[in-house]
């Protein structure tokens, strides 16, 4: 372990932390000029170079550390003092900035920067292209520059204040991007909305580290507050309390029921912020933050934290079951992909759950697997997401690019209803986009589980693991039960995105006209089918165990690792785990992508051939969609459907709970303030000019007056003399 | 006047200011050791800091209002400038005292009631009265900002008309505010108190908005009246004090009004079980001073006279009084009763407690129920003045650290908020969020310093605020447990406004935008050069106090822990 890029590792978060003001400041001087448009792309080459080197950093740093925890002070922030009444001493409590480094960190060191890197050259090629943007791209990659500072940031810090502090950057940055087109009241609204739900998640999470804090006589530090000496002298009731504070954080931040509702509107920023919420930044922060309490959950006594466990298995559960519902009718792709989003990211949450449980009760190695599944898959699950949001960004902007040519003469009246958005307007695009088409059916594979691409690895591990706790614990029955349904649902979401918009006829002349014409675009959605066609290889390397061993690790054999998985996965001792992982299989393979295909299957137009690999899929959808008559009017028309298109009616409730209690308690106070409290001062003012106008009336001028008042004043001092005498 | 030779015309303005300050740095630089007494220390307090602003605001002024009204609009523009020149003079003396260039100071090794530049005049031996100034690490971080927020405000009130006798005043109240914080006599403590009114009067008198009487008369004669109960303590403890203590033996009284040997004398006194004065009378006249500090904090509710001043005050007032007039009710409270009060302190501990939750939370939620951007901060700052209280309350050094960071912070923030609403009233004519939308379309400087300023004052991290929040939740929740919800329910609610006000005047509104009516159609503008410049320097502050706390925190951590050791620890038992 050598400490030089220790030292240089802070350069990581630091450089494009740097580089937010000089892109804006550049921006702002040059904004219009063609060197600035043309040349530095309104400063999309300048982001990108930092982006590398962050990237180039990192991977440096990863090799450097593949084993074992390292970590340095870098200064101090600042030292305050604490007092104790009962013996009077002072001492001192220090606030220090540092690095730390162990296998999470890594893991999602690697994420966050890959991943920056690709959106920022999928943004040149994305937002340099559309009209819309012209002259404000500066402010796009200035504030995605920050977004990823941030989350670089938030990995590498080695204490919880400093993940706060990285984490709130982040609320800051997305509440900018979201609100990227701020003119659009649907987009200033969703960026406000982002940042409240997350805020009321994140007074919680302060809240939490304020009685961490506390038990731990003022550390937050990784090192300290991990060292299993330290916990132990904790009560582990008051612990279990701060971690679940904190968790209603990770809730907020992850978009997880019931702060859920942020996610989908936060679809009104352009469609690289997408990418970037939610596969390789924010909602992996709300994971990281959860996974990081893992060492708590070892250390503690037998049992002593299982409720926290079961709480975020219960909400991991409620969670991946009700997005996925929510999916089944969004018209929107991107909305389809936040639903998703959601929905994987409960299933990480319960397998996190599930690690958190068995860790408690003494499964150790059972727990390091749990772990190391919901783990990877969070990396899986990046990946992909990633993936299929920069290619359906793909899809948009080519469907605005036909939009346009298709009605150039009449370019003056851009708002009109066509929704480039919509998959009601695609259909049969598998031909005219043909790397698109691959790279969006490969992570639609990842995400439903499909055997040996990407997300299976994982996905297997935590719907086992799920269950084998649910066998020790029947609490956990339930979430259980939900992952496994999910795990149909999902195939079923993710095949309907995948057919109504590629597969069949175009739905619109506009559809027919696509072309996959961009530059730069087709680069990241390549590099990620990659690295999703080879998860198989982190699967060989044994990343699961290697991810949940906090300390040290081991590599064995590349393919003795992948027979290992494929051991755990389909050959398992435990028969009614076996029987579960093919009843899993079945339903997110066979079922769910079945269902889909009776219902939105189709073939393309004639003439048209999309590659093969994905022409025999479209083909059989024809097939099955042609075969079968079905009828789901009944479904499609019932009071559920409906209350899916209202989400449920969570917003509806929200709203209705902030505008009608909270402002009308307010616009009380404010009421009550000016004429109550305010209106005592007022009353004093106005009691005193009444009192002064009386007396001034006496006042009169006239002789008589004063001498009629002289003598009522004798009379009364000599009754006054009388009487006390 | 056209705008562009206006605009040369403020560019030539602050070459010469800039080239004078390098004058002056460079005769100090030259002449280190001019004006040493007897024993070669320099006063740089009594003259430099607080005589020389209010000497030459006073002779400023007296000059200026001699002429006619057209005359003064001739020489407002060399007025002004000398004003800001006379203006820096403090501010560089402050900042090189804090850097060590004029005399080294080590805060960590300054102990309780002891201070930097302490100095003694005799004044009115008979009874006791003394000009004693000195500064320590809960006043110095005060000094400065107050020297560094009079230019700022200047500055980015460059315009202002009648700038004759605006900007002198300004230098004035800046003089008489150091005199507050830098006075150790609390004869002269009350003098510079109540000094401070009379300069912001005289601003929101002038030069305020239409409602303006009745919103300079409520200031005056509110803070006026509290002030004059805290009199009534400070004169009730002057006769009680033990008599013959001291440096004034040979007074007629056989008292001191000095607060050094005040402070002296009660921590001698409150050793072991004893309570200087008995508690009794300590409860009596801590809750008299309370009384004035409280009212000037504001805290709810003796808070109602300082949303109608800051609504009708002009924008370089609301700086002040928002920046650091409001402080002086903090300051009061740190420098005087917890130091004589120690036991009534604790006696009315949950009081305190609850005084500051209340303003916190009434603050905030009467925030969401207002339309006029400036109203709302108004009360935006009553709420964080609560926060303070909070610190006081939690008996730690962590909490009192942070009060006096969140004073610092908020003295830093604040006028930027201010300077904000008033870029909109004096660019729009109009403050009410209902009036517009989109206006980052026509103003985008503008939006961003809105962004920065609200974002800073809702506490995110890295911005100077969000330190100050930290530090008093850590401290709030080992004593009062649970309670610690609604400070956190305040966050959400504070973010809630901030967020909502802006979303309906700096965002929404289409691709035009939907600029206020009372436009009446014009262009919008966006802000000028000047307000330019003061935005950009109180941002960068507010991030390096943010990212840096430690440059403000050490010194008010040292000046705690001699606190708690002088005060509460009762000579270290």
């Amino acid at each position: 372990m050598s400490s030089t890029i220790l030292e240089y590792a802070i350069l990581i978060p630091l450089l494009p932390m740097m580089a937010f003001p000089v892109i804006l400041f550049l921006g702002k001087m040059f904004n219009g000029t063609p060197g600035w448009v043309g040349k530095m792309k309104e400063g999309g080459f300048i982001a990108l170079p930092v982006m590398g080197a962050s990237l180039i950093l990192s991977i440096w740093l990863i090799i450097d550390s593949l084993h074992g925890t390292s970590g340095t002070t870098l200064f101090t922030w600042f030292e305050s003092s604490w007092w104790d009444p009962a013996t009077g001493a002072i001492t001192t409590k220090v606030f220090n900035v540092g690095i730390h480094i162990d296998h999470l960190t890594i893991m999602l060191l690697f994420v966050a920067s890959f991943l920056c890197f690709l959106i920022n050259v999928f943004s040149i090629g994305y937002m340099n292209t559309d009209p819309l943007n012209d002259n404000r791209n500066h402010r796009f990659y200035a504030e995605f520059i920050l977004f990823c500072s941030g989350m670089l940031g938030m990995v590498l810090a080695d204490s919880f204040l400093w993940l706060f502090i990285f984490w709130e950057l982040m609320g800051l940055c997305s509440y900018l991007l979201i609100g990227f087109y701020y003119e659009r009241p649907s987009a200033a609204y969703a960026a406000k909305k982002a940042f409240l739900t997350t805020r009321v998640g994140d007074v919680f999470l302060i809240i939490g580290l304020v009685m961490l804090w506390n038990l731990f006589n003022g550390h937050l530090e990784y090192a300290y507050v991990f060292n299993a000496n330290n916990i132990a002298a904790v009560d582990a009731g008051s612990l279990q309390l701060a971690l679940g504070m904190m968790f209603i954080g990770a809730v907020g931040k992850s978009a997880q029921f019931p702060l859920h509702v942020w996610l989908p509107d936060a679809m009104e920023g352009p469609t690289p912020v997408s990418a970037l919420i939610h596969a390789a930044t924010m909602v992996n922060a709300g994971l990281y933050l959860v996974a990081r309490m893992f060492p708590f959950f070892a250390a503690t006594p037998v049992g002593s934290m299982s409720t926290l466990a079961i709480i975020i298995a219960f909400i991991g559960g409620i969670t991946a079951v009700m997005a996925a519902l929510i999916a089944f009718v969004q018209m929107d792709i991107k909305k389809v992909l936040a639903y998703s989003t959601m929905s994987q990211l409960a299933y990480i949450f319960t397998g996190l759950g599930a690690a958190m449980w068995l860790a408690n009760n003494g499964h150790m190695e059972a727990a390091t697997i749990a772990l190391g599944a919901a783990l990877f898959h969070l990396f899986n699950h990046a990946m992909a997401k990633g993936m299929l949001f920069m290619a359906s960004g793909s899809v948009i902007h080519e469907m605005h690019h036909a939009h346009h040519e298709a009605h150039h003469h009449d370019h003056g009246d851009e708002d009109d209803d066509f929704d480039a958005q919509s998959m009601e307007n695609m259909g049969g695009l598998a031909s005219r986009m043909p790397i698109t088409a691959t790279a969006m059916f490969f992570g639609s594979m990842s995400i439903i589980g499909i055997p040996f691409i990407g997300g299976f690895w994982s996905k297997e591990g935590i719907i086992a693991k799920t269950w084998e706790v649910a066998f020790l614990e029947p609490a956990f029955f339930i979430p259980a039960l939900f992952v496994l349904c999910g795990a149909g649902m999902t195939g079923f979401y993710m095949s309907r995105m995948w057919l109504m918009t590629f597969a069949g006829k175009p739905k619109t002349e506009v559809a027919a006209n696509v072309q996959e014409q961009t530059a730069w675009i087709p680069i990241p959605l390549v590099a990620l089918t990659f690295m999703t066609l080879t998860a198989f290889i982190w699967a060989g390397l044994e990343v699961t165990g290697w991810l949940g061993n906090y300390d040290g690790g081991h590599f064995i054999g590349f393919f003795e690792g992948i027979w290992l998985e494929l051991k755990h996965i389909f050959l398992n001792h435990d028969i009614s785990l076996l029987l579960l992982t093919y009843v899993a299989i079945g339903l997110s393979m066979v079922l769910g992508p079945l269902y889909a295909m009776k219902l939105y299957g189709g073939r393309l137009d004639d003439g048209q051939v999309a590659k093969p690999w994905m022409n025999w899929l479209i083909n059989l959808s024809g097939r099955i969609n042609e075969k079968s008559e079905f009828d789901n009017s009944a479904w499609a028309n019932s009071s559920l459907t409906k209350s899916l298109h209202k989400r449920l009616h969570f917003d509806d409730v929200y709203d209705a709970a902030v505008l009608k209690i909270v402002v009308g308690f307010a616009n009380l106070a404010a009421l009550f303030d000016t004429k109550i409290i305010d209106g005592a001062i007022k009353g004093i003012e106005s009691t005193s000019q009444d009192a002064s106008t009386k007396v001034r009336s006496l006042t009169t001028g006239s002789a008589r007056d004063y001498i009629m008042m002289a003598a009522l004043g004798t009379l009364l001092i000599f009754g006054l003399l009388w009487g006390v005498a | 006047m056209s705008s562009t030779a206006n605009m040369e015309l403020k560019s030539k303005e602050f070459a010469l200011v800039g080239f004078l300050a390098i004058a002056v740095a460079v005769l100090a630089a030259l002449f280190p050791n001019l004006g040493a007494n007897a024993d070669g220390n320099v006063d740089w307090i009594s003259i430099p800091l607080v005589g020389f602003p209010i000497i030459a605001g006073v002779i400023l002024l007296a000059f200026a209002s001699q002429e006619s009204r057209a005359t003064q609009k001739k020489i407002a523009a060399p007025i002004r400038l000398a004003s800001l020149c006379f203006s820096l003079i403090p501010l560089g003396i402050s900042t090189a005292l804090f850097f060590d260039w004029l005399i080294a100071v080590d805060w960590a090794i300054l102990g309780y009631n002891e201070y930097v530049l302490d100095s003694q005049y005799l004044w009115m031996e008979s009874i006791g009265v003394s000009w004693h100034v000195g500064m320590d690490g809960l006043s110095f971080p005060m000094v400065w900002l107050t020297t560094f927020l009079v230019p700022i405000t200047m500055i980015m009130t460059w315009d202002e008309k009648d700038g004759a006798t605006y900007h002198p005043i300004l230098l004035l109240m800046g003089g008489a505010l150091i005199g507050v914080f830098v006075a150790l006599d609390l004869f002269m403590f009350y003098i510079f108190w109540e000094l401070t009114l009379i300069p912001m009067f005289f601003l929101i008198l002038k030069w305020g908005g239409s409602d303006r009487r009745y919103a300079a008369q409520k200031f005056f004669i509110y803070t006026f009246t509290a002030s004059l109960v805290m009199l009534l303590g400070l004169i009730t403890l002057y006769f009680l004090q033990p008599e013959g203590n001291g440096p004034f033996h040979g007074t007629i009284t056989g008292r001191t009004f000095d607060m050094t040997t005040l402070f002296a004398n009660a921590a001698a006194y409150n050793l072991g079980d004893n309570v200087f004065l008995g508690l009794e009378m300590q409860k009596i006249l801590f809750v008299l001073l309370m009384i004035g500090f409280l009212v000037k904090l504001p805290a709810v509710p003796f808070h109602t006279w300082l949303p109608d001043a800051h609504v009708q005050a002009p924008t370089g007032g609301s700086m002040i009084l928002a920046g650091v007039m409001l402080k002086m009710g903090a300051y009061g409270i740190m420098r005087i009763p917890i130091a004589i009060f120690p036991d009534a302190l604790v006696y009315y501990q949950d009081v305190i407690m609850a005084i500051g939750l209340i303003s916190l939370v009434w603050g905030s939620v009467v925030c969401l129920g207002q339309t006029n951007l400036k109203k709302m901060i108004a009360y935006s700052s009553v709420s964080h003045m609560g926060v303070i209280l909070l610190g006081i309350a939690s008996m730690q050094p962590l909490g009192y650290a942070a009060a006096l960071f969140m004073m610092f912070a908020h003295g830093i923030i604040s006028p930027m908020l201010f300077a904000v609403c008033g870029a909109f009233k004096h660019h729009y004519h109009s403050m009410e969020i209902g009036d517009m939308r989109g206006m980052a379309k026509w103003s985008p400087f503008l939006s961003v310093y809105m962004m920065f300023a609200w974002m800073a004052s809702l506490g995110l991290p890295l911005l100077a605020g969000f330190v100050a929040e930290l530090m008093i939740l850590l401290a709030y929740w080992p004593i009062y447990g649970w309670w610690i919800l609604l400070p956190g329910a305040v966050l959400a609610i504070t973010a809630g406004y901030f967020l909502w006000s802006m979303q309906r005047t700096i965002f929404e509104g289409g691709d035009e935008g939907q600029p206020p009516a009372s436009l009446n159609g014009e262009t919008p503008p966006d802000i000028t050069m000047p307000e330019n410049i003061g935005m950009i320097i109180l941002a960068v502050f507010t991030v390096i106090f943010g990212i840096f706390p430690f440059i403000a925190l050490g010194m008010m951590d040292d000046w705690t822990v001699a606190l708690f050791e002088g005060v509460f620890n009762k000579g270290g038992i």
